[in-house]
């Protein structure tokens, strides 16, 4: 079965801390079976969205997508969206960076892993793995080496393999060229060939127009979150032959074309001569015409003429940027750095009023044992909260899930053995302790937000610099605390990663927040892997830049300052929290 | 040591640390000599594991493995305090530590010792160079992945470093990106700054560049680019180039064809404006 790609008015949005933003859609527009189309735009179009999108990685917010006559998602028994067994089993999927993201200890179970959903016999899987791995040129001895140990081009290579063997209608490849050698990359354009011919079908993101234009049948460029109408690949590379960033052989003709010299070609099959057919066409113009002047040689042009009015576009694309940098450069000179300076960093609240006002409040909030003084302090948080409550916005799923969690423990807490009832007394007690924890979370949340790692940095070197003398090391645990902020965010998106992948080869059809628990086990060793890796990496990178030497002498760049709106900031969180202490004394 | 020398290698070997004793490993680097000059454009060129961003952290004094040899820097770069030479990694997430440019930038002075009354003019100055000046304060999070590498960038122009060590910047990086962010380091350059740009894209090579290709940890090349490319010498008719695998840009293919037909050109071009430019003027 299969069939076409059909997106209707597709949109999907994201979770942020200023409110739901729109990253792709609405997106109309279909991808033909048998047909290689490539996704072009700048990084950030939402290209690999629009993947996940059909592959079902991404919830819809509105609109349909469909392959053939099947919707990607239907309402399940409960009325809750599952994806649809069927379009998921006939579509591949590979993400960006599919190297080192392997679950299973060998090559060949790493196969299995991705053949699972399909239920195929043992001989058939077998038969499958030999074929995909011959495919894209890896040695079969390599089925029982560890993934983790093959070289980035082979890794490359296995992800591929893992795709191919499941022997999809449907490809979607997120940059397959990156990291792979000229040999990895040919072979790659043979297995699209093949898949092709088969009837198979492709939407292939990617910058390689070089290597992959010439295998494809349409373009389709993504700009800012939409799809714009795909046009044949012939098309658009007549249309794109001056870019900057286009083949180099489009760029080469429409130079050539320029300084008034015209190719013929005999094939208008491929999109650009071979470099040995332009240096035939070359030649034949050195030795037709030797004292001639080339620009009147050969009339007959089979290039499309756009190409000229475009050249003249590239030259000045490159001056203006040029020119550009000397604007800005002859700006600073006249007015010095007006706006930037390192007083536009003070503008927002000193952390340590912010901590130190956060503390009080905390504390008088832990204070309170009835229930008037919750209340108080609940409506408290309310007023301090409502206008920060954009930054609540991306927690509300655990703050529902914590409270759920309160009132089971309290109801818990209320059960009694002998005789069996129900303590009304006891749940009260549990309920109350857990409430107060609960707004002093509240209130922690935004936080964060509120201060940025230098800032903290600074509050602490400046409270305890004078522990310095005892030979305390406050700048090194100052700069640590700067560096875990810079960490914590990572452990959230490195874990939803792995588990896009793992929800992507194991073909869930639940939707992507909720991970199945089967699949849980497989995703935390590689998850630890990858983030003692990019611990790593941060390391290396704090080196090269000479942040962190133990020799070194820091300085300060600039120094936080007592304001007077942070005084009232602390008087306010004063005075509300002697209100609530004489809440919880008074009534 | 010459007197427009920046810094120069002798001799050097690096291994990497191991844990046994007698087990001896495989060499990263093997006894390289490499002098790099004041103002000078570096390609550096290898396959992965090939030794090119060992190389790299060795020239900017980091412990890359167990090295032996002589690593001589010019007084130049010995009178520097803080970093002597700045990388700018692949990965644009990886380095940047503040919540926007401007406060990475106070922070990576900071760190390196600069004088506090001056951080926040230098800091302003380098963003102006990169043009990211309108993004100071942005968000991080916000940045676009060459943005960041421009911020980066800017962090090796703020503490005054006199070489810029660029390890594939533009890997990971959009074609216009890409363009623009390589256009800003060869503006840098002409102003005086010298660049070691480890590149895997072969199409950044521009003519005149000095190109060091190294295979398992040793020099196989140091010369012009042109000499890169050059099928003529040694017998063989295979260049650098091809001996090492890599894929020639289609400019230079087309050069090679001509060759074989009996065309020479003047020069070797290495982008279509200037083959076009050259075929024009023959």
């Amino acid at each position: 079965m299969s069939g076409n790609w059909t997106l209707e008015e597709a949109a999907v949005y994201a979770v942020t801390a200023s409110g739901n933003k729109r990253i792709i859609g609405p997106v109309d527009g279909s991808f033909r079976q048998g047909r290689i189309t490539l996704l072009a735009g700048a990084n950030g179009a939402g290209k690999s969205t629009l993947l996940e999108t059909m592959a079902g990685l991404r919830a819809l917010q509105s609109g349909s997508v469909a392959l053939g006559e099947s919707s990607l998602w239907e309402k399940g028994k409960r009325g809750k969206m599952r994806l649809n067994r069927s379009v998921l089993l006939d579509t591949g999927i590979s993400l960006q960076h599919s190297e080192a993201q392997w679950f299973a200890p060998k090559v060949s179970e790493e196969f299995r892993f991705s053949l699972k959903p399909y239920k195929l016999p043992e001989v058939e899987q077998e038969e499958r793995i030999r074929k995909a791995m011959k495919a894209t040129g890896l040695p079969l001895q390599l089925a029982d080496a560890d993934p983790w140990t093959l070289s980035g081009g082979q890794q490359r290579r296995l992800s591929l393999a893992c795709l191919l063997a499941c022997q999809p209608k449907w490809l979607l490849l997120d940059e397959p060229t990156s990291g792979l050698d000229t040999a990895g990359v040919s072979q790659l354009l043979d297995v699209l060939r093949v898949h092709r011919e088969a009837g198979g079908g492709a939407v292939i993101s990617t910058h390689d127009l070089d290597a992959l234009l010439p295998i494809a049948d349409e373009v389709a460029v993504m700009e800012d979150g939409l799809l714009l109408q795909a046009v044949p690949a012939a098309e658009w590379a007549a249309a794109h032959a001056s870019d900057g960033a286009a083949p180099q052989a489009l760029r080469v003709l429409a130079e050539l074309q320029r300084t008034g010299i015209e190719i013929s070609r005999n094939s208008k099959a491929d999109l650009w001569p071979s470099s040995s057919e332009l240096a035939r066409a070359l030649a034949s113009q050195f030795v037709r015409h030797p004292h001639e002047e080339v620009q009147e040689v050969i009339p007959r042009s089979v290039q499309p003429a756009a190409a000229v009015g475009m050249g003249h576009q590239a030259s000045s694309d490159v001056f203006i940027s040029e020119h550009r940098l000397q604007h800005t450069v002859t700006i600073s000179g006249t007015s010095p750095y007006t706006g930037v300076s390192a007083a536009g960093l003070a503008s927002r609240f000193d952390p340590r009023a912010l901590i130190l006002s956060y503390v009080l409040l905390a504390a008088a909030i832990l204070m309170q044992g009835r229930w008037p003084g919750i209340a108080a302090a609940a409506l408290l948080t309310g007023v301090v909260l409502f206008p920060l409550r954009a930054q609540i916005r991306p927690w509300i799923k655990v703050i529902r899930a914590y409270s759920i969690m309160i009132a089971a423990i309290a109801f818990i807490a209320g059960i009694q053995l002998k005789p069996f009832g129900f303590e009304w007394t006891n749940a009260q007690f549990t309920l109350l302790r857990f409430s107060g924890l609960l707004l002093v979370m509240l209130l922690g949340l935004p936080m964060l937000a509120m201060v940025t790692p230098l800032r903290v940095q600074r509050a602490i070197e400046q409270t305890f610099g004078w522990l310095s003398r005892f030979k305390v090391p406050v700048s090194s645990a100052a700069l640590t605390v700067t560096l875990i902020f810079r960490f914590i965010p990572l452990l959230g998106s490195e874990w939803q990663r792995f588990a896009t992948i793992a929800h992507a080869r194991g073909k869930a059809t639940t939707q992507l927040g909720s991970l199945p628990v089967a699949m849980l086990f497989p995703v935390i060793i590689p998850y630890i892997r990858s983030l003692l890796r990019l611990a790593e990496q941060l390391a290396d990178a704090l080196e090269a830049r000479g942040i962190g030497n133990p020799n070194g002498k820091p300085t300060r760049g600039f120094v936080l300052q007592f304001t007077a709106r942070d005084a009232l900031l602390m008087l306010a969180a004063l005075l509300s929290a002697t209100l609530l202490i004489y809440v919880n004394t008074a009534v | 040591m010459k007197t427009n020398l920046l810094l120069q290698l002798t001799g050097v070997t690096v291994r990497p640390f191991s844990a046994a004793e007698q087990e001896e490993l495989v060499a990263i680097l093997k006894n390289i000599h490499l002098g790099v000059e004041q103002g000078e454009w570096i390609a550096l060129i290898g396959r992965n594991g090939s030794g090119k961003s060992t190389l790299l952290k060795l020239i900017a004094g980091f412990q890359a493995g167990e090295a032996s040899g002589y690593l001589d820097w010019s007084d130049v770069l010995t009178a520097r305090i803080g970093i002597k030479a700045p990388i700018v990694m692949q990965q644009p997430e990886a380095s940047m530590v503040g919540a926007t440019p401007l406060e990475d930038l106070i922070i990576m002075l900071e760190q390196n010792g600069v004088k506090g009354e001056l951080i926040a003019e230098q800091a302003a100055h380098a963003l102006v160079r990169t043009g990211m000046l309108k993004h100071a304060h942005q968000p991080v999070g916000t940045l676009s992945g060459g943005q960041k590498q421009r911020v980066a960038i800017a962090g090796c122009l703020a503490v005054e470093a006199p070489i810029l060590l660029m390890d594939e910047p533009t890997a990971m990086l959009d074609p216009e990106a890409a363009i623009h962010v390589h256009e800003i380091v060869r503006e840098l350059n002409r102003s005086g700054i010298a660049v070691i740009w480890i590149t895997q894209k072969l199409d950044e090579l521009r003519e005149g560049d000095r190109v060091i290709a190294l295979e398992h940890g040793e020099i196989v090349f140091n010369g012009a680019a042109e000499g890169f490319y050059d099928r003529s010498g040694g017998g063989a008719a295979e260049s650098v180039c091809e001996r090492l695998g890599f894929e020639a840009p289609y400019v230079v293919q087309t050069v090679w064809e001509l060759e074989k037909l009996g065309v020479q050109l003047t020069g070797l071009p290495l982008t279509p404006a200037a083959l076009a430019k050259a075929v024009h003027s023959r």
